[in-house]
């Protein structure tokens, strides 16, 4: 009769004691989820307040997987979703204006990224290709004269 | 104005190619049947430098800004010339500054370069009109400068309101594309004089520049108009 009462006992140390102590134990766990900031401005450095995004995942580069609105500052956040590795297009477009931006999420994540150039690549280019024109002018007026 | 890559849907990407294409052909035509096809080529070649580099001159319209675009000026000048420099002007502007795109390329020339066209006739028109004098160039300049960078406005104000896609808030981008053809109002009217000046500029120092080389007046400024302008 004893032994039947300790081997009870011993069942609900066995069974109930760890419980409680589980539920009063907490677990967390992790990932890290990269969220996406994009800040989306004129060449003017104007930004695009109120510019209209479309975020595309890679596997369904046709439809948008999120939309939403730029902040007044032309900002834009997003979690892309991890389990989509490859390049994710974002689209910001306001009035018939806009860009795309390509952003890799994955093994080859680039931390920061754009598109466009810094004003001393664009006035070099614009002098080449002005130069180009200017060549072009007078080369057909030497031929006429 | 310079409609990006990815906004528009293939098919209108396609026609604009078909339509630049076509216009490009029979401007070179017409190039190739003037006298000397070459002559036109420096001021052409200046003038599409002009273009180029005219995109990055942004005027503030609050509460946007707009860049000119002078295509209403290269028509006015040029005038089948136009055309294809419109055609290499952006095509330069969309690879080297993403101004533009290269799917849009056909679409933005049709869009620029058709309305060019125009402003030249329109330019023409001052002849057909009969006077001679430098306020009627100045007008004529005015309404080609102003009339070429409108008739482009409406064009694209057309293609964009057309082609919204479905995904985004069809009644703000609808409001911003209005806004945003509006706030051109202004520029049409700056372009407008500024085609005006050039063109006087050029008649008073340089008139056989006009027209292809064949001009009526060979020692302007003639008598009727010197007070105006």
């Amino acid at each position: 009769m004893k032994w039947k009462f300790v081997l009870l006992l011993a069942l609900l140390l066995a069974l109930g004691l760890p419980a409680t102590a589980f539920a009063h134990g907490a677990k967390i766990e992790y990932t890290i989820n990269m969220a996406v900031e994009i800040r989306a401005a004129y060449d003017t450095g104007e930004p695009m307040a109120g510019g209209q995004v479309a975020v595309y995942a890679p596997d369904d580069p046709s439809t948008p997987w999120l939309t939403g609105v730029c902040d007044e500052e032309g900002r834009f956040t997003f979690t892309p979703d991890p389990s989509k590795p490859g390049t994710w297009d974002v689209q910001v477009r306001q009035s018939g204006h806009g860009d795309m931006v390509h952003i890799p999420i994955g093994e080859n994540v680039a931390m920061t990224g754009g598109t466009g150039y810094t004003p001393l690549q664009i006035v070099l280019m614009a002098a080449c290709v002005v130069w180009g024109f200017v060549g072009t002018a007078l080369f057909f007026s030497q031929r006429r004269a | 104005m310079h409609i990006p890559d990815g906004i528009l849907p293939a098919a209108v990407c396609l026609g604009g190619y078909a339509t630049t294409g076509a216009a490009t052909w029979y401007s070179l035509r017409k190039i190739n049947q003037q006298e000397n096809p070459r002559e036109g080529i420096p001021k052409a070649s200046l003038l599409t430098a002009a273009f180029f580099v005219a995109s990055w001159i942004h005027i503030p319209v609050p509460p946007t800004s707009v860049h000119l675009v002078l295509n209403g000026l290269l028509g006015a000048v040029l005038g089948y010339y136009a055309f294809p420099a419109i055609l290499i002007g952006l095509f330069f502007q969309a690879v080297m500054f993403q101004h533009g795109g290269l799917t849009t390329l056909g679409v933005n020339a049709a869009m620029m370069g058709l309305p060019a066209l125009v402003a030249y006739h329109l330019f023409r028109l001052r002849r057909a009109l009969g006077k001679d004098s430098r306020a009627w160039t100045g007008l004529f300049g005015f309404l080609a400068g102003a009339g070429g960078l409108g008739i482009s406005v409406l064009i694209s104000l057309a293609l964009l309101i057309t082609t919204i896609p479905a995904h985004l808030d069809v009644e703000t981008e609808r409001a911003s594309i209005y806004a945003m053809s509006l706030a051109h109002v202004p520029l049409m009217a700056l372009e407008g004089v500024f085609t005006a000046l050039v063109v006087l500029f050029l008649q008073r120092v340089k008139p056989e520049l006009l027209e292809g080389g064949s001009p009526l007046s060979p020692f302007p400024p003639t008598l009727g108009g010197q007070g105006g302008g």
